[in-house]
């Protein structure tokens, strides 16, 4: 199984990696960021459908709200009810799910490859020869610069820079799609997620070492402008429940983009 | 560690004669730790020894020298005089040592992450000089030469330094394709070998601008290659231990070995060793190429020791040991074509 990962997915992008740092003067910085573009974009069909659901999904929120007040006590009714909404809506509550799961090998993929071809050990170094091809412009790339900026790719960014573009970006990104509740615990659970994640990979920035942080950036700066691209600054710039709900309802939350 | 083969043989308790172990440990700590602790030193080179004074250099940027008399009296380290030291004499440390510490006279050479190579007292650690920065970072293991240090880099660099003062004599670099040296040098009649990034093992006249040749392996030659009698013996990540002519670079013979070498073959009387990656261990006629396995103890179908090598053997006496990644250390009589003991070394 891991043979077939290596040749199918991991061995590819890794290649794909340090060949670009070649190409890029030997930039494994730039490298970096020119993959991360060419697997979002790759991968923006399937982002777009998970927007979409996502979108559609909290477009309906009213209405489920409506029918937990309707049905709270009864379980079975309220799940029945809510199903019934999904179907008239021609909304699948899971289709936002699945092109997310199809993404996770690719990123699992490019967060191995950066950690693999920046080799910081000499062990890694040598378990790097066992993934390359033969390829020329490889093993002139080998081994990778790891200065790019201020960084030094194979070490945490010791200053905090990088922490609070990761964590700021990751921040501005959930908040873009995390829409307000009226319901206080809901409200609550979603403010300390929306502090909780950007604070954790802030902090994983200072441990992890830079070129797999620099990644994470650029993704979220990515995300930022695919979700500005399909609904705006959403609800970054929206204020109460009842106002957002209004809105993204009357913007055409479960209507189908034509 | 300090194995006393004899002891090992009769499988006497440990410490016995001449034995003695210590833990090379350095601060370590911050992060999301709030207290700081004392954590094992990674050691990537193999030590160099002086009668009774052991050198090597830790991941951690610092350079150690240990007394045997006093590390078997386990009294504090270090014990100045036994001439024990380490370096820097301060909390600060050099990058990371990979490579091997070179005796040489009375002076130490090693090379650091921090693409120095620095020149050591032996007997007391003082500093004599160290180098202009040569590199990203320096991996390789210096080879002394007469009042010379050569050092190969990752950037694609031989480099001939004064023993002296530090001073670059000579470089050399590859023009085109830029391409970095991954091993070691090895020098042998002003010649200087050393494998690239890209498959080939570099032979270059030290002083001149152009390679003398370079020979194509399938993979990387990682190790440094071994060089008797005009030819060179290298061993290849594809597997296979190529003879080369050192004066042209015609292949004389290969041998297959089923994995990866990752360490420098050894010449043992008139025998060439070879550990591959694998476990399994050659004894090669350098002249002829042919050569045979040591079988395993327990069980023929199995490599010759149940673990990978990645660390260099060395040799005393026509017997070869051979450190496993399993941490045991392994004894293999070469011309009985045997392993005689096994002993792990961990001990605490």
């Amino acid at each position: 199984m891991a043979e077939l990962w290596n040749l199918i997915i991991l061995n590819p992008m890794l290649n794909g990696l340090i060949a670009l740092s070649s190409v890029l003067g030997g930039s494994f910085g730039l490298a970096i960021i020119a993959l991360t573009v060419i697997v979002r974009l790759i991968l923006l069909p399937l982002t777009l459908k998970q927007l979409k659901s996502t979108k559609a999904l909290q477009g309906m929120q009213p209405k489920i709200q409506e029918l937990q007040k309707k049905y709270g006590k009864n379980q079975q009714k309220l799940q029945q009810e809510m199903m019934k909404l999904y179907k008239e809506a021609g909304v699948n509550p899971l289709g936002c799910i699945w092109p997310m799961l199809v993404q996770f090998p690719v990123w699992i993929a490019l967060y191995q490859s950066i950690m693999r071809a920046l080799a910081t050990t000499p062990e890694s170094l040598l378990n790097l020869f066992q993934h390359l091809y033969s390829w020329g412009v490889v093993a002139q790339a080998i081994p990778l610069d790891s200065h790019f900026l201020w960084l030094n790719l194979g070490s945490p960014d010791s200053t905090l820079i990088l922490a609070i573009i990761v964590g700021g970006s990751m921040w501005v990104q959930q908040k873009m799609v995390t829409a307000p509740s009226a319901d206080p615990r809901q409200k609550s659970m979603n403010s300390m997620m929306l502090l909780m994640m950007p604070f954790m990979f802030g902090l994983f920035t200072l441990m992890f070492p830079s070129g797999l942080s620099l990644f994470w950036a650029v993704s979220n700066v990515i995300g930022i402008g695919i979700q500005y691209w399909i609904t705006g600054w959403g609800y970054l710039r929206r204020g109460t429940s009842a106002q957002v709900v209004t809105k993204l309802g009357g913007k055409g939350g479960i209507t189908k983009r034509p | 560690m300090a194995v006393n083969p004899s002891a090992r043989s009769q499988n006497l308790s440990f410490p016995a004669d001449g034995e003695w172990e210590y833990p090379i440990t350095a601060p370590s700590g911050g992060g999301l730790s709030c207290s700081q602790t004392s954590a094992s030193v990674a050691i990537y080179g193999t030590p160099a020894v002086d009668e009774a004074l052991v050198f090597s250099g830790g991941y951690n940027g610092k350079v150690y020298a240990l007394n045997a008399s006093a590390r078997s009296q386990n009294l504090d380290f270090p014990q100045m005089r036994d001439n024990e030291w380490f370096y820097p004499k301060t909390s600060e440390v050099i990058g990371a040592i990979v490579g091997s510490p070179v005796i040489s006279e009375d002076a130490i050479y090693v090379t650091s992450s921090n693409g120095k190579v620095y020149c050591l007292d032996k007997h007391f650690g003082d500093k004599k000089w160290e180098s202009d920065v040569l590199g990203d970072k320096l991996w390789s293991t210096p080879c002394i030469e007469g009042d010379k240090v050569y050092i190969s880099t990752f950037d694609g660099h031989l480099y001939a330094l004064s023993a002296e003062d530090g001073s670059i004599t000579w470089s050399f670099a590859i023009a085109y394709p830029k391409i970095g040296f991954v091993s070691s040098p090895a020098v042998y009649e002003g010649t200087i070998f050393a494998g690239s990034f890209d498959g080939n093992l570099y032979a270059v006249e030290i002083g001149e601008s152009e390679p003398l040749w370079n020979f194509t392996g399938g993979n990387c030659f990682w190790a440094a290659p071994v060089v008797s009698n005009s030819t060179v013996y290298a061993g290849c990540l594809n597997g296979n231990i190529y003879a080369i002519d050192a004066t042209n670079g015609t292949e004389l013979w290969s041998f297959d070995v089923g994995s990866p070498i990752v360490v420098s073959p050894i010449l043992v009387d008139d025998s060439l060793v070879v550990a591959a990656e694998s476990g399994n261990v050659y004894v090669i006629n350098p002249k002829t190429g042919i050569g045979e396995r040591i079988r395993n103890p327990g069980n023929d179908n199995k490599p010759t020791i149940n673990a990978l090598v990645q660390a260099s053997p060395c040799a005393q006496e026509g017997i070869v040991y051979i450190r496993g990644q399993d941490n045991c250390l392994y004894a293999l009589d070469i011309e009985q074509g045997r392993v005689i003991w096994k002993f792990p070394l961990t001990t605490q």
